[in-house]
This record gives C-alpha cells, sequence and structure tokens, in this order.
C-alpha cells in the first residue's frame, strides 16, 4: 500500500567519540531492560515494545473539541478518521473502505469498514459517522472543526455502514480535511450533552476505534496506550505507546538522552545536543506550515503591493535558513509549502534577495533614502515600523533579528516586540492592531488557503485584499479535477510573487530526535506520521 | 486560646478576601486572554460559542459577582483548561507538591541547622568556609539551570537517577523507584532554602554563642553538647522559625520550576500552566490555596514561638 521509509535524511555522526559515551551507551543496555516487550499470541515474530513520546501538557482526547498540538498526537492513534493519509499526504481508505462523489460534487457517498468495533466492543457504524459531524458542525459543542467542515450540510445514514455527505457547494479539500482531523467519535458513549462537557470521557476514559487503547491515565504525568486487538487494520506492533507530560523541552532533550523518551520534535537551536548522541538519530520532515511576516495591509505603509515586494527582496531568506534554521527548511515561492508536491510551483523563482532593486522599487514608490540613510517619503516621515513577534521561541526571535538587520540596511527601521503568544493573538492580530507580525499557519495538508487569503475572510488577518486571487482560491477549492486544480494554484502562486499577501520566509521542516530503536516510523509530520502507529516497533536494547 | 484562634481566623477571612479580589483583578487586568480563545484560526463565531461557554462574555463586575457568590457556595468552577472542577484538578496535584516541597524542607533542615551549628562555634574554620561558598552559590544559581545540569549528569551520563516524573511508568510502583524519582528534585528544590537557612541559622547562632548565658552555662560545668544545643541553639532558632514558616509557602508556590525541569506532576507547575493559559478559575484557586497556606504557616510559626521561647505569651 504505502512505503513506509526512514532515515533517508539521517545526518552524518561525528566519528570520534569519548570513552565515557561508550560507558553510558552500555549502561543504556543495561537499564533499558524495565520496559521489555512481552510476547503476545500471534504477534511473536514482533519486536513489541514501548514507545514512549513526549506532551507538554495534559491532552484532550476528543477529537472534535481539542486545542492543542499535544492532543492532536494522542487523537490521532485513539481515533481514526474515514480516510488517513499517506507518505504524499494524499487521503487514502480508513475507517471508509471507498467513496464515490456525484457528478455535481454535493453528494459523497462512503461505504464503511464492516466488523470495526470500538474500543469497548460495540458495533462502529455510519451512525457514529453522522453523530460526529452533527456535533462538528454544532457551535454548542464545543467544536473546534466547524470551519473545516463549514460546506457540509449534513449526512444521512444510508444503511448501517454508508452514509452520504451532502455539501452546500463542491469542496476540494473535503476528503483530504476528513483525514485531517477529524477523528470518528462512538455515539452511544457522547449523544446528550455537549462534547466538552464529557470529561470522564476526553481526560479519563476515551473510546475510539483506533490500534491502541487508553490503560491509564495519570493526570499531570502521563498516559498510557496499549495495543487494541481489535484493530482492524495491520495488528499494532507495539505493546504500548506512553505519552509522558514533559514540558520544558530541554529536558525532553535529556530524557531522550537518558533513555526515557524515544521521538521527540526539536528546534534547530537544540539540534547540538542531540547530533552525534549514540542511541539517537537525527530525522528531518517537511510539514505544512509556513512561517511569514505579515504586513498589515490596512496600514498605508504597505497597501502598495510593490512596498511589500521590496521588503521581502530586501530580507535574505536563503540567509535565515542557513543561518537560524541550520538548513532545516525550504525557500519559499508563494503561501503554498514544498509539502504539498502536487501544487508547489516549483518551475517559478522565489522573489530574489536584491537589496539594490528593492531600493530602487521602494523608490518608485515615494519612499527616498536621504544623507542620513533613512527612507523617508515625501511629506519626510520616516519609514519606520513595528514588527511583533511571540515570546520565548529562540528560532523565531533570531530570525526577527536577522530581518531587522536586513531591513536597517535599507534605511528602514523595524522596531521589535516580543508578547506572549496568547496575548499577541488576542491583542493584536485578531483586532488588527499591528504594523507587521512575524508568524506562522499551520494548515491542513490541502493548497486551499482561501480562509487565510481571500478578502474579508475571519483568517485574514493582513487584510489583503485582490480580486484576482479571489476568484482563483474560489476556483481552487471547487475544483475537483487535479491538473486543472495545480494549474489554478500555480496561477495563485504566481499572482503572490508580484502581490505578495505575506512576506513568506520559508517553509519550516520538522525535527525529529528519534531512538535508533524505533522503526516504521514515516517521513511525515509526527501528527500524522502517529496515524500509522500500528507500524511502529521498538527494537529490543 | 480560642480567642487567639478565633481572632486569627478572623483576620484570616479578611485577608483572603482582599486576596481574591487583587488576584482577580490583576488576572483579568493581564493582556491576552484564556488560552482557548487564542487559536488564530477559530472563526468568529467559534471564539464567540467559546466565549460564551466560559463565561467570560459577560462584564467583569458580572463575573466578579458570580465567582464570589459561587465561592461561597464553596464551589470554585471549572478549569477553562482541563475541563474539570478546579477543586479536583487542584488535588491531584496538591499530593505531589506536599511530597517534594516535605521532602526538600526536611532536607534543609537536617543539613542545614546542624551544619550551622558546627560553623557558629568554629567561624573562619574550613567547614565554615566551605558551607559558605557552596551556600553562596547555591543561592545565587538558577533552579532551571541547577535542574538541567543534575539531570545531566545524574541521569544521562552517570545514569545513576531517572531524569523526571513521579516514578517509573509502566513499571512496579515501588517505594525504591518512587524514592529514586524523588532524590534530584528535592535536592535541586532545597538547594537554595537550604543556603538561606544555614547563612541565617549560623549567624543567629553565631550571636548566642557570643552571649554571657553560655559562658555561664559553660562555667556550671553544662556538657558541650547540651551547651550547644539546649542553650544556644534552641535560644537562636526562635527567629529561624519564622524563616522556615516563610519557605514554606515558597515551596509549595515556587516549586514550580523545580516541577517543570523534572516534569513534576505537581501544583507549582499547574499555577504556571494556568497563569500563562490565563485559565481564570484554576489561577485563582490555586492562589486562594497557596494564600491559606501561607496563613497557616505564619499561625503555626507564632504557636512554634510558645514552645521555644517561654517568655512569648499568647495574652502579651
Amino acid at each position: 500500500m504505502i512505503a513506509l521509509r526512514r532515515r533517508s535524511f539521517v545526518l552524518p555522526r561525528p566519528g570520534a567519540r569519548a570513552l565515557w559515551i561508550v560507558g553510558a551507551l552500555l549502561v543504556v543496555a543495561a537499564c533499558g531492560g524495565d520496559q521489555r516487550p512481552q510476547p503476545q499470541a500471534g504477534n511473536s515474530t514482533d519486536a513489541g515494545g514501548t514507545l514512549r513520546i513526549p506532551l507538554i501538557n495534559d491532552p484532550i482526547l476528543d477529537p472534535v473539541v481539542a486545542p492543542d498540538i499535544g492532543s492532536v498526537m494522542v487523537n490521532k492513534v485513539l481515533f481514526p478518521g474515514l480516510v488517513r493519509p499517506d507518505e504524499a499526504l494524499r487521503p487514502i481508505p480508513d475507517l471508509a473502505l471507498s467513496w464515490t462523489t456525484s457528478d455535481d460534487g454535493l453528494r459523497t457517498t462512503f461505504k464503511l469498514r464492516p466488523g470495526v468495533t470500538w474500543h469497548d466492543g460495540t458495533p462502529f457504524t455510519a451512525a457514529d459517522v453522522k453523530f460526529t459531524f452533527d456535533q462538528i458542525l454544532d457551535l454548542k459543542s464545543g467544536s473546534r472543526l466547524r470551519s473545516d467542515f463549514a460546506a457540509v450540510d449534513g449526512v444521512d445514514v444510508d444503511d448501517s455502514l454508508t452514509v452520504t455527505f451532502r455539501l452546500k457547494a463542491p469542496f476540494a479539500p473535503f476528503l483530504t480535511l476528513l483525514g485531517y482531523n477529524a477523528g470518528i467519535l462512538p455515539k452511544h458513549l457522547l449523544q446528550g450533552a455537549p462534547l466538552a462537557d464529557a470529561t470522564d470521557f476526553n481526560r479519563k476514559h476515551p473510546v475510539g476505534t483506533g490500534p491502541f487503547m487508553v490503560q491509564d491515565v495519570s493526570p499531570g504525568a502521563s498516559i498510557t496506550l496499549v495495543r487494541n486487538p481489535r484493530y482492524y487494520g495491520t495488528p499494532p506492533r507495539l505493546d504500548r505507546i506512553v505519552f509522558k507530560v514533559v514540558p520544558d523541552v530541554n529536558a525532553q532533550v535529556a530524557q531522550l538522552r537518558a533513555g526515557e523518551l524515544d521521538l521527540i520534535t526539536i528546534e534547530p537551536a537544540n539540534l547540538a545536543s542531540v547530533q552525534g548522541v549514540p542511541g539517537v538519530e537525527v530525522q528531518q520532515v517537511p510539514v505544512v506550515q509556513h512561517y511569514y511576516v505579515g504586513l498589515n495591509v490596512a496600514r498605508a505603509h504597505f497597501r502598495s503591493p510593490a512596498v511589500r515586494r521590496a521588503l521581502a527582496m530586501a530580507i535574505n531568506r536563503e540567509a535565515i535558513i542557513k543561518g537560524v534554521l541550520r538548513g532545516y527548511g525550504d525557500p519559499a515561492v508563494g503561501t503554498i509549502p514544498v509539502a504539498l508536491r502536487d501544487f508547489v510551483a516549483d518551475s517559478l523563482l522565489p522573489i530574489p534577495y536584491n537589496p539594490d532593486s528593492a531600493l530602487a522599487m521602494l523608490a518608485a514608490a515615494g519612499w527616498r533614502r536621504g544623507a542620513d540613510g533613512v527612507l523617508r517619503n515625501a511629506a519626510g516621515a520616516p519609514f519606520r515600523f513595528e514588527l511583533l513577534l511571540d515570546k520565548g521561541n529562540p528560532t523565531r526571535e533570531q530570525t526577527a533579528l536577522a530581518i531587522q538587520q536586513d531591513l536597517r540596511k535599507l534605511g528602514v527601521d523595524a522596531s521589535l516586540r516580543t508578547m506572549e503568544f496568547a496575548a499577541l493573538v488576542r491583542d493584536r492580530i485578531l483586532p488588527g492592531n499591528f504594523d507587521a507580525v512575524l508568524t506562522w499557519w499551520t494548515t491542513p495538508p490541502d493548497p486551499d488557503q482561501y480562509a487565510f487569503y481571500h478578502t474579508g475572510q475571519d483568517n485574514n488577518n493582513v487584510h489583503w485584499s485582490n480580486p484576482v486571487a479571489d476568484s482563483l482560491l474560489a476556483l481552487g477549492r471547487a475544483t475537483r479535477d487535479l491538473p486543472r486544480r495545480q494549474a489554478t494554484y500555480r496561477a495563485f502562486q504566481a499572482l503572490e510573487l508580484e502581490d505578495p499577501p505575506v512576506i513568506v520566509l520559508f517553509f519550516p521542516r520538522e525535527i525529529q530526535a528519534v531512538s535508533s530503536r524505533l522503526q516504521g516510523l514515516p517521513l511525515l509530520g509526527i501528527r500524522d506520521a502517529l496515524r500509522h502507529s500500528e507500524r511502529f516497533a521498538m527494537r529490543a536494547p | 486560646m480560642a480567642a487567639f484562634v478565633l481572632r486569627r481566623l478572623g483576620h484570616a477571612f479578611l485577608v483572603l478576601l482582599l486576596v481574591a479580589t487583587v488576584t482577580f483583578t490583576i488576572v483579568h487586568a493581564a493582556p491576552g486572554g484564556p488560552a482557548l480563545l487564542a487559536d488564530p484560526k477559530l472563526s468568529i463565531a467559534e471564539r464567540d460559542a467559546i466565549a460564551q461557554r466560559l463565561g467570560v462574555d459577560r462584564p467583569l463586575p458580572v463575573q466578579y459577582v458570580r465567582w464570589l457568590g459561587a465561592l461561597a457556595r464553596g464551589d470554585l468552577g471549572n478549569s477553562f483548561l482541563y475541563e474539570t472542577s478546579t477543586v479536583s484538578t487542584i488535588a491531584q496535584r496538591l499530593p505531589n507538591t506536599l511530597l517534594l516541597a516535605g521532602a526538600a524542607l526536611l532536607v534543609s533542615l537536617l543539613v542545614a541547622i546542624p551544619v550551622a551549628a558546627w560553623c557558629a562555634e568554629r567561624p573562619g574554620g574550613w567547614l565554615d568556609r566551605l558551607a559558605g561558598a557552596v551556600a553562596l552559590g547555591a543561592i545565587s544559581i538558577p533552579v532551571f539551570w541547577l535542574g538541567i545540569v543534575a539531570i545531566l549528569v545524574f541521569a544521562v551520563y552517570l545514569r545513576l537517577l531517572p531524569a523526571g516524573g513521579v516514578e517509573t511508568i509502566g513499571g512496579d510502583g515501588s517505594l525504591r523507584d518512587r524514592l529514586a524519582h524523588l532524590i534530584l528534585p528535592t535536592l535541586v528544590l532545597a538547594a537554595a532554602g537550604t543556603a538561606e537557612l544555614l547563612r541565617y541559622t549560623r549567624s543567629s547562632a553565631r550571636r548566642q554563642f557570643a552571649r554571657p548565658f553560655v559562658r555561664t552555662a559553660r562555667a556550671k560545668g553544662v556538657g558541650e553538647r547540651a551547651v550547644r544545643w539546649r542553650h544556644a541553639m534552641r535560644n537562636a532558632l526562635v527567629p529561624v522559625v519564622t524563616v522556615i514558616g516563610l519557605q514554606l509557602p515558597r515551596l509549595v508556590g515556587g516549586a514550580a520550576i523545580t516541577e517543570t525541569v523534572f516534569a513534576w506532576p505537581g501544583m507549582g507547575r499547574l499555577g504556571i500552566e494556568a497563569a500563562l493559559a490565563r485559565d481564570y478559575p484554576l489561577v485563582m484557586g490555586i492562589t486562594l490555596l497557596v494564600s491559606g497556606g501561607v496563613l497557616l504557616a505564619s499561625f503555626l510559626v507564632d504557636l512554634a514561638y510558645l514552645v521555644l521561647d517561654p517568655r512569648i505569651r499568647l495574652d502579651a
């Protein structure tokens, strides 16, 4: 079905090692035995074992109301959806075996997999699917997925294993979104009360259909999952997956090195502490995110597309990828990340780094450099703005400094201001109270960016508006034919070069530091990788 | 005695009410808002629905009156983050914090007081100078750094102790396993407090050793051990009890960094999490509990004076 490879990105290790590291390795070998795999009937050839992954806080074990990344990771294991992403991030069958879409694109009918049971033994049916999407669409449930499925008009149960989705308009990202966060919930346990109030379910006793099920929850400390003997797919190889709450990133690295964690994601700044460590491998995966400087188009400075393009030209983005990300990122053409291989317009050239052209373009837009080296407009006002970013992330803080220095060379004065993320979002970004902000979007694995860049959408925080882009974005999400869709998004990316909605800095790669005992990890971001957890195994130490 | 306790209870009630009001004002004045609402991807409709569910869409005075009313009925509301009741959320974490803080206090007392007594009798001796240097280091080194270094040395390089958590997950939960997990966080949490206590006790003891009654006791032929402990140290410890009393709440509330570095599921870390996420009910609950702890500790300090110094009387 899908090839699960890894290590194609493994970094070289330095050859020389001090003796004490060898000593430490021997101790790992000696100490690692406390969680030795227990042989299970029917799995005698498998390695078994326990996989330990950190979270930063207790997750909410319900994919419809879960608000944070940690919860999403656990829920990917517990709650499969109708489809799931393969290694190219294309949807493949999961709880649904097959599907057909009507010619007008308004009805999609799914044939569900027979014989699937919930972790408590109750059969899974079409009624569960309908229940889940009724909840997703109901704001009172506490749903956080409603905007993903705003195009869904309703769900009909045709028979116990057939379900039809009615759409308000053709919606190409529909299947991808089904495999993104929309895990299916058990109707028999959750009906009758808002999902957010079902605290016993979503904190202690969640019931899904996934390859592992919850055995034990220890608040603030850990969640232990054990293999689900009734799982409908490939039998899981691991005995257990333990999610440990380890809030501090440095402590996560230390625990990985001490052999107490097996799979963590790190920032480029942490690379030095895992590279060359025996028993630890580093791999990198492009993820569906774009990091950008959002220029508030409602502010006079940034209204002109030429000014935004000139500022993009003034920032040495290659140098940021090399210096700040240590190469763990990809240069950007437009806002569609390279992880979306089918849609990224790699034949287009990115906006080049060219401060001289940037100066010329700014001069044409009325910003001239005076004898003091400061850019001023006709009224004599200097080109000055505030660049906001969230506090505490070294990658973003260093990136902001690099941007500030590049712009200063041009005579543009960008003052940096860091804020707590929640305050940044709530007090500045959402009310539109900012000049410029360094932030990022994590998007579903689909090129549809209607919500972010179409005129007047809730997530279009920079207030960008381009009528041609509007029609391309509307066309792109309504077009199901792949070549036509690709052409639409290619045109969108070409347009973004001339009228940049935001200055895309880079597409990051997720850096995973992994115990070399872990096998079967696909080359996907950790969240999507966890939807393939039945293939993971830990080699015996 | 009963009147004394009643008066202190009355004071405590007023102080708690004041703390509640001030905390309520401060947490709501802090920039940002509940983390649940800080997801930039939420649509306006989704955000409104969440705000309504949390009750933060009402004007502040209304929220305050509702919160006080619920408090009067003993209801601290539900945590925004955990969606479980504030009381049970705290109750799950409190025992871990008490264990860690208690162990740290015990270590502090067992180390600081005998060493201080020794140093006070032999000022400028090798132990005095060594203890002074170590104490200065322990007070100066930030806890997060000390914690990470302790993990690197004892868990990563030497592999003697676990790097974090309260027990091995999936392990046997034995006492030995739990003790092994307790050692590093206890030592790290105890470091600064021990140093402070040591310095304070040493100077207090030095003053006592120089006082005439010590010379008198020695002249009467009292044994050196009795001079040291029954005469000098007993008097030296009266002000030290105050320092210990002040450390109690700091140990409980201030264990946050140690708990974070050692992945220790305690209340201090919960408090930081709650503050960062603007989980108003949880912040309020923890603040009230810690303030209650401070009041209780100062009450216990007063009682301890009675025991240590017979000259102090309740009616005085």
